[in-house]
Formats: C-alpha cells, structure tokens, sequence
C-alpha cells in the first residue's frame, strides 16, 4: 500500500509552484532568439553542471538503472562508470567539443555544413530530431507509470495527470527558452538530490548492505558482481556501452547544449568534467534501489518473464513512509521535468535551426524567430503525448534508450569526428554514414517487432546491433570519401572542401 | 572482493552527492544572477528586441 497523504501532496504542490514561477519570470530576459536557444551564451560553470546533471537524470533514467540494478545485480551499474569516464575524458582532452564551441554554431547540423554543404546539414538535422524524438517518446508514459505505482495513483487518472504535466512544462519552455531550462533544472537539481539521497539513507537503514551483497550472490552469483562474466552483459556490452557514452558526450544535442550555452569553450570542457561523477552515481544509486527491491519483494509481485522496470517503484511505495513520500516524488518530478523540457527545446533547435533554414529565405525578425520555436515546442508536447500513449516496450528500457539513441549517435558522432579531425572527409562519406549509422539500429527495431523474426533479432542482441552500426557509419564515411576522391577528384585541403 | 568495490564506489556516491551538490548549488545561484544580470544588460543595448 503506498504512503501518498495530503502533506505529500502539499510538497509536491508547493515544488509544482515554484518551478512554475522561476520558469516563467525570466520570460522578460529573452529579447532573442539566441537567448531562447542558447542562454545568450552567459552560462557559467556552477550553473551548467546543475543544469546537466538535471538534464540527463529522469525518471526513465531512474528506472532503466534500477531494472538493470535488479536484472544484474551490481554490474548493472557497470554502463554509470563508462559514461562518468566518457564525460571526463571528453571535457578533459576536448576531444571534438573543443573545435565544436569554438566554431560558434547553435546545433552540430549547423557545423556540419561548413564540412560538408546545406544538404547534409538537413540530413543531419533530420536524423537527429527523429532519434531524438523517438528516444524521448517513451518518457511521458515511464514516468505516468512510475507515479501511479509509488503513489497508489488509479492507471485511470494516468493520461490526464501527465498531459497536466506536460502543459505546465511546455507553458514555461515555451516562455523562457534555455533561460528557463537552466533556472528549473537548478532547482530540479537541488530537489532531485535532496529525494535521492533521503530515500538512499532511508533504504540503507531499513536493508543490512550485507543483505543486498548476499541476495545479489544466491540470484546470480559471480555475474552480479562482475559485468564481464555477466550473460546479459559482457565485453560486448561494455563496448557497446562505452562507443555509445562517448557519442553521447560528443554528439548527443542535449548534453551539447550546455556546451555551447557556456560563455567560452573552457567554461563548457570544466562542465563536462565536473559534472563526469554525477553519472557515475544516477546509475549506481537507483541501481541499489532495484537490488533492494529484488532483496525484498516476495516472488511473484513482478512475475517470471513479467516487467521488471516496476519492481523499484512498488517496492518504494512499500517502504517509503508519509513525508519523505512527497519529497520523492518531488525529487522524481524535478528529474523528469528538468529532462522534458530541456529536450523539447532541444530538439526543437534543431527543427528551427537547421531543418527549417532552407525555408527562411532572408533574416527572420526576433519576434517572427521566437513565435516560431514556440510553435515548434508545443507541437513535440502533442507529438509526445500521442506517442507515449500508445508505444509498447519490447525489451528494457535502457535497451530501447541505446537503440533509438543509436539511429543517430553513430552516424552523428563519425561525422563529427571526420568534421574536426580528418581532411579528406566529404558530402559523399557523410552521407553514407548517416544512411549506414540509422539501418542497423532501425532494422533491429523491426526484427524485434515482426513475429517471424523476433528470434533472430533476439540472437543478434542491441549489443552486436548497436557496435555494427558505429562500425558501418566509420567504414561508410571512409570508403564513400575516397570514392569522391578517386571518382571526381575533388580537392583535399580547406574548410569546405567536402561539399 | 567485488563487493567491496561496490561498496566503496557507493560511499563515494552518496558524500559525493551530500557535499558537491551544496557546493554547486550555492555557486550556481551566483551563476544565475550573473547571467541575467548580462543578459539584462544585452537587452538593454540592444534595439531589436
């Protein structure tokens, strides 16, 4: 039975509010369409990393680490290290960051076209909003079913709770642009960290650690401990893990936002390596949440075969006592919130920035600039609505998350590095990387749907799927840029060589 | 053995979480004024708007 009462609702009512009023008072600083997309530049470090940490931890975050938490034991966690790793040693060295700030564009697509012309610019952007867009499609629904399960909520009253939701998040998005992103997500982040931790220390003192290790070792031995002996994991999937991480930092837009809102290219590298541990721990703590609920849930509460991604959630609702109720869901709130709305504005950047800029013949007026992402902002909160209503999870979510995310990633992040680190790299390399780098994840999608091969699709794995579609956009990209050269003997050197 | 690292690697986590995020948050709330401050001023200077 969960522990929901009117004070829980009262602190859930009050986060509600305040994040409602910051959100829409800096509404009177935005006097451009940079500002709305970018903060003007002005974000400082400090701001930044609460800004990232926010972003990138929602409730599909939580859920997908605590699912891996009970699915593999401690190794789950294994995929917090290799993105806390890949975040540093991007910021560190600047690894494709560094040349991506100090070229000043607002979107990746945008530096794209200088390499390689407008029309792999269009490309880039289109690939990007649809993995995007399908990436966060499943969000609205996680979250809806994370709540009802923690808080008692009836599934009935499910749709109109989230829509109510979403409004309220796209109403301040849509007013402030990155400006209110950035003030929401502070205060996401210092809600989200206080939920966190309280139902951390709580859990703790409930479970011996003791326990945990001793459950975690009868369910699964060795394997739960050591992702490389681990089945469902293995060097496959740390590879997998670890290409996709370092996509994610260099390419992934909503983490690339915060890099180039930074006032200069070193504010931005000192975010991502601030902010590196911050990953390490929205896995590995939300994955001791689902070794708690695997440690106490009697067999038969999440069936044999059945959706594990809701063991944590009722096991909360179980333990969590009145009070300490309304600040996890305000903490949960804050996590999911903080990522709607940064990725609603982010991906509409680039349906403004780069799939609409053929069609914005002469300079566009501010105000015409700022209807028009407005407009866009609101037309993904219709789009999420109808897409998070009715799309089924095949597998884990964390596995939807890397195959939707890897229709673009690969793709996105070898032109990236062709773009800033290799000459001879053209239109015709660019796109074969980007028509490569979506097959394998999209046709992996399908074989999973279609009955007559989802056993195939099951043996290949997202692993295997997901190194073969970075391997593909590489080899595409080398070989469709030489064929140029030998074909039509275009020239090497320059900046917009590659056209 | 593999527990422990585990075990460890949580610690860090939760002091981590217990003290960085203070930190950010008091520096953050600095940022913040700081950036509207500039800003307020851009507008200031800047016609179209």
């Amino acid at each position: 039975m969960s522990h929901f009462s009117w004070i829980d609702g009262s602190i859930v009512g009050l986060y509600l509010l305040a994040t409602m009023v910051a959100g829409l008072s800096v509404r009177k600083y935005v006097g451009k369409v940079e500002h709305f997309l970018i903060a003007g530049r002005e974000m400082d470090v400090y701001l930044g990393v609460a800004s990232l940490a926010a972003t990138e931890f929602g409730i599909v975050t939580c859920m997908s680490a605590a699912q891996l938490g009970y699915d593999n034991g401690f190794a789950g966690a294994t995929v917090g290290i290799t993105y806390g790793a890949a975040m540093f040693l991007v910021g560190y060295t600047g690894f494709c960051v560094k040349p991506l700030r100090d070229s000043g564009v607002v979107t990746i697509a945008e530096l794209f076209e200088k390499k390689f012309g407008p029309r792999i610019r269009w490309l880039s952007g289109l690939v990007i909003v649809l993995g995007g867009l399908l990436n966060m499609g499943i969000f609205l629904r996680q979250g809806g079913e994370f709540l009802v399960l923690v808080c008692g909520m009836s599934p009935g009253r499910l749709e109109i709770t989230m829509t109510i939701l979403l409004c309220g998040v796209a109403i301040y998005t849509m007013a402030g642009g990155m400006l209110s992103v950035l003030i929401t997500d502070y205060l996401q982040f210092i809600v989200m960290s206080i939920g966190l931790l309280a139902v951390t220390f709580l859990l703790m003192a409930e479970i011996p650690w003791t326990t945990m290790v001793d459950t975690v070792r009868d369910k699964y031995g060795e394997a739960g401990f050591n992702p490389l002996v681990n089945p469902n994991l293995g060097w496959s999937y740390i590879v997998f893990n670890s290409l996709l991480n370092v996509a994610v930092a260099i390419t992934w837009q909503t983490t690339v936002a915060r890099l180039l809102s930074a006032k200069d290219t070193k504010t931005g590298q000192r975010v991502y390596t601030a902010t590196s541990f911050f990953f390490v721990c929205q896995f590995l703590i939300p994955a001791v949440w689902g070794i708690a609920a695997l440690a106490t849930l009697e067999p038969g509460v999440i069936p044999i075969g059945g959706n594990t991604a809701n063991a944590m959630p009722i096991y909360l609702s179980r333990t969590v006592p009145l009070g300490l109720m309304g600040l996890l869901v305000a903490g949960m709130l804050a996590a999911d919130m903080s990522t709607d709305s940064a990725y609603m504005l982010t991906w509409g950047s680039v349906i403004y920035n780069d799939l609409l800029a053929p069609f914005r013949h002469g300079r566009w007026s501010e105000k015409r600039g700022l209807l028009w992402n407005r407009a866009i902002i609101a037309l993904i909160g219709v789009f999420l609505l109808i897409y998070g209503l009715w799309y089924e999870i095949q597998d884990g979510i964390w596995t939807y998350l890397t195959i939707t995310g890897t229709i673009y990633l690969s793709s996105m992040a070898t032109l990236l590095v062709a773009c800033c680190y290799w000459p001879r790299a053209n239109n015709w390399g660019a796109a074969g990387a980007i028509l490569v780098g979506a097959t394998f994840p999209l046709a992996y999608l399908v074989l999973q749907k279609l009955p007559a091969t989802q056993e195939l699709a099951k043996s290949i794995g997202p692993n295997y799927s997901g190194i073969a579609a970075f391997v593909g956009a590489a080899a595409a990209m080398i070989v469709g840029s030489l064929a140029k050269d030998l074909i039509l003997g275009t020239p090497r050197l320059g900046d917009a060589d590659g056209r | 053995m593999a527990a422990d690292f585990w075990w460890w690697l949580l610690m860090a986590c939760l002091v981590w979480y217990s003290t960085i995020t203070v930190y950010v948050s008091i520096r953050g709330a600095w940022d913040i004024r700081g950036m509207l401050a500039r800003l307020q001023a851009l507008n200031d200077d800047d016609p179209e708007q």
